[in-house]
């Protein structure tokens, strides 16, 4: 039988343990969002919008931060990974109307890459694909909303067909992040 | 505890979002007809709704004041005690002669708001064109005359037989002040084009600045000679193809030379003037047409007495577009389709 | 060290077969949106006439048709000539006639003014202005 002294050390390690690992977490959510922040602005200085005129639109490199975060976290660390990085990106970048952009290319990103990633039979790269086709889909409808008008339509399919290798790259790369970067 | 905190960073970046979303795209645009012309006026922002109507309100106002052809305007006043006795006339009125005054000046008289009788003679004000005869001409010729118009305090005097018409400023004059308005509102997002006179408020929401082209005058429902940034500016267009007739088989303009009482013919098709006093661009725009390429190019090289410096866009009739170097840098050609070459003119 | 066990559902890093049906499907929906677009996107001219700012007749410049000439009951009664891509006014008892000067317009943005009776015709497309021009002077 454990004596309470034992037991209360087992406690204390088991609580240390625990702080550690939420501290951690806490850390490798910030050095996400800093690093999706960093993405961000690497790919705003590629100019996307010789080909597509629309102010706002990215390549979509960030999303390689929250497929990481959904496969190495949580859902609810890679949702707040997400909004913080286009809340800072929107003030630090100082455009607001980015924002919009951002975030629903983000969250619908997100929502079927988590969805995806529970299908069995699809890898990374169908769910990486899938989240930058989402992803598209998000920033046409913003544009959609913020011209008050469906002109923004006609760029979805060369979009589509650019995220199947904007896709196939981040899904390249956080594969090799899983790979390399020990888990918990 | 961290659920709360969760949700309340959640429901913040969703209020965020949302402000993204919305804010700054408000906008409102208004079209009526005044000073004998079209309007378009587009506010962006919260106070789009009260902007337009305040535009609309001060180009109503102008216009009672201004007009050559209302009975209770000023300058009906003026035209009416030509001769006889001296009037009284309200800021702006003063303002715009004083300003005509300048642009007569620096032109030596290409620009001559004086020109009226011979306007009303070809029949343009009333809409009856016609070609008058060499004498009716010649005897209404002398009445042309801009230093004859006597401005002394708030009180202007014409001598008898003479009239102004302010038709070929009054529109970029009351553009700028539009502008002023919406800038003492807090609006600095706005884009007036009144009846072809474009005065840009700022910029777009986002800073650039406005994109304005200028019409090509052999295809003007169609075709654009460049397209030019306008940021905080008038820019003003006079061509002879904006309203002529056509009398056995000879085409007259509407851009009579004050000197000989028949229409301009000096070379070009159109001119653009684009500054930051839209009276000026207004009055300009019409002076240099009269002026021909040279005069215009020299008084662009040395403004002297014109309360604002300006940038040209002159279109020959050799197919030449002349363009001034302060465009240089905003400019985008797009006239070589249609056969036009673009020079840039330097200091 | 390794693959973490935490992650739910399927976290192969390597490409399966049915990342190939999500390849085929983000381009069939390329495919499907770029047929869908077609007949809407760029044919899509239409004009609206206004009368003292009231609008008095629109017409649908993107489908083929015969030429059509309607005389419009204004103060100085005018002739519009329409057909498939462009708009005129052929003939007008105004004093002017500057709106027949204009002759044919067939650019979304274009317009036709005739002072005298108040009238507008203005063109316009879904797709939005051309070239991304903010107003036009002249």
């Amino acid at each position: 039988m454990p004596s309470q002294g034992e037991r209360d050390g087992k406690k204390e390690k088991r609580w240390s343990a625990m702080k550690n690992r939420s501290v951690r977490r806490l850390t490798t959510c910030a050095v996400l969002t800093a690093l999706a922040l960093a993405l961000s602005v690497a790919e705003g200085l590629v100019p996307v919008t010789i080909l597509f005129p629309l102010p706002g639109l990215r390549l979509g490199l960030s999303n390689l931060v929250t497929i990481y975060a959904l496969y190495r976290l949580s859902f609810r660390e890679a949702l707040l990974i997400l909004l913080a990085r286009c809340f800072l990106g929107a003030l630090l970048g100082g455009n607001l109307s980015g924002l919009a952009f951002s975030i629903t290319g983000g969250l619908l990103a997100l929502l079927l890459m988590e969805a995806l990633r529970r299908l069995r039979g699809l890898s990374l790269f169908g769910v990486s694909i899938g989240g930058a086709a989402a992803h598209n889909t998000g920033q046409i409808l913003a544009a959609m909303a913020v011209l008050g008008s469906p002109a923004a339509l006609a760029y979805l399919p060369p979009l589509l067909l650019c995220s199947i290798a904007t896709g196939a790259f981040t899904g390249f790369v956080t594969m090799l992040l899983l790979r390399r970067i020990p888990g918990e | 505890m961290k659920r709360q905190v969760f949700s309340v960073c959640l429901a913040l970046a969703m209020g965020a979002a949302l402000c993204g979303c919305t804010g700054g795209e408000a906008r409102k645009t208004v079209q009526f007809f005044a000073m004998d012309t079209t309007m378009s006026v587009t506010v962006y922002g919260e106070q789009a709704q009260a902007g337009t109507a305040a535009v609309q309100q001060a180009v109503n106002g102008l216009e009672a004041a201004l007009s050559a052809t209302r009975a209770e305007s000023e300058i009906y006043a003026l035209n009416a005690a030509a001769g006889m006795g001296a009037v009284p006339l309200s800021q702006d009125a003063q303002a715009v002669l004083t300003l005509a005054g300048a642009v007569s000046a620096a032109t030596d008289g290409a620009f001559d708001c004086t020109i009226s009788p011979i306007m009303v003679a070809w029949g343009f004000p009333t809409e009856s064109r016609h070609v008058p005869t060499e004498g009716t001409l010649a005897a209404l010729l002398p009445l042309v005359d801009w230093r004859e118009v006597a401005i002394s305090g708030d009180m202007a005097f014409l001598p008898a037989g003479m009239a102004v018409d302010l038709g070929a400023i009054a529109k970029g004059y009351a553009g700028e002040k539009c502008a002023q308005t919406l800038v003492d509102m807090g609006i600095n997002s706005a884009l007036l084009d009144l009846g072809g006179n474009i005065t840009g408020v700022g910029g777009h929401s986002d800073g650039s600045p406005w994109r304005v082209a200028v019409k090509d005058p052999n295809a003007p429902a169609e075709e654009v000679l460049c397209v030019i940034s306008l940021l905080n500016q008038t820019a003003s267009t006079s061509g002879g193809y904006q309203r002529y007739f056509t009398e056995d088989g000879v085409t007259y303009h509407h851009i009579i030379d004050p000197a000989t009482g028949y229409p301009a013919e000096h070379g070009l098709l159109s001119v653009t003037v684009i500054s930051s006093n839209g009276g000026q661009a207004d009055a300009l725009s019409t002076a240099c047409f009269v002026m021909g390429e040279e005069k215009a190019l020299a008084l662009w090289r040395d403004p002297a007495g014109l309360p604002a410096e300006f940038e040209l866009i002159l279109c020959c009739e050799d197919g030449r577009v002349v363009v001034t170097e302060g465009l240089e840098s905003s400019l985008a050609f797009k006239g070589e389709a249609n056969g036009y070459t673009c020079e840039i003119a330097r200091r | 060290m390794g693959i973490p066990v935490k992650s739910r559902g399927a976290d192969w890093l390597r490409p399966t077969l049915w990342d190939g049906v999500v390849i085929a499907a983000v381009v069939a929906a390329a495919v499907l949106l770029l047929l869908a677009l077609r007949p809407a996107g760029g044919g899509d001219l239409r004009a609206v006439v206004t009368l003292d700012g009231a609008v008095i007749a629109q017409y649908d410049l993107s489908s083929p048709s015969q030429p059509a000439r309607t005389w419009v009951d204004c103060p100085y009664p005018l002739l519009i000539e329409a057909e498939q891509g462009r708009i005129r006014i052929c003939e007008s008892e105004c004093p002017g006639g500057d709106c027949v000067h204009t002759g044919w317009v067939s650019r979304a943005g274009g317009q036709i003014v005739c002072l005298p009776n108040r009238l507008v015709i203005s063109l316009s497309a879904a797709a939005g202005t051309q070239d991304g021009v903010d107003a036009v002077t002249g």
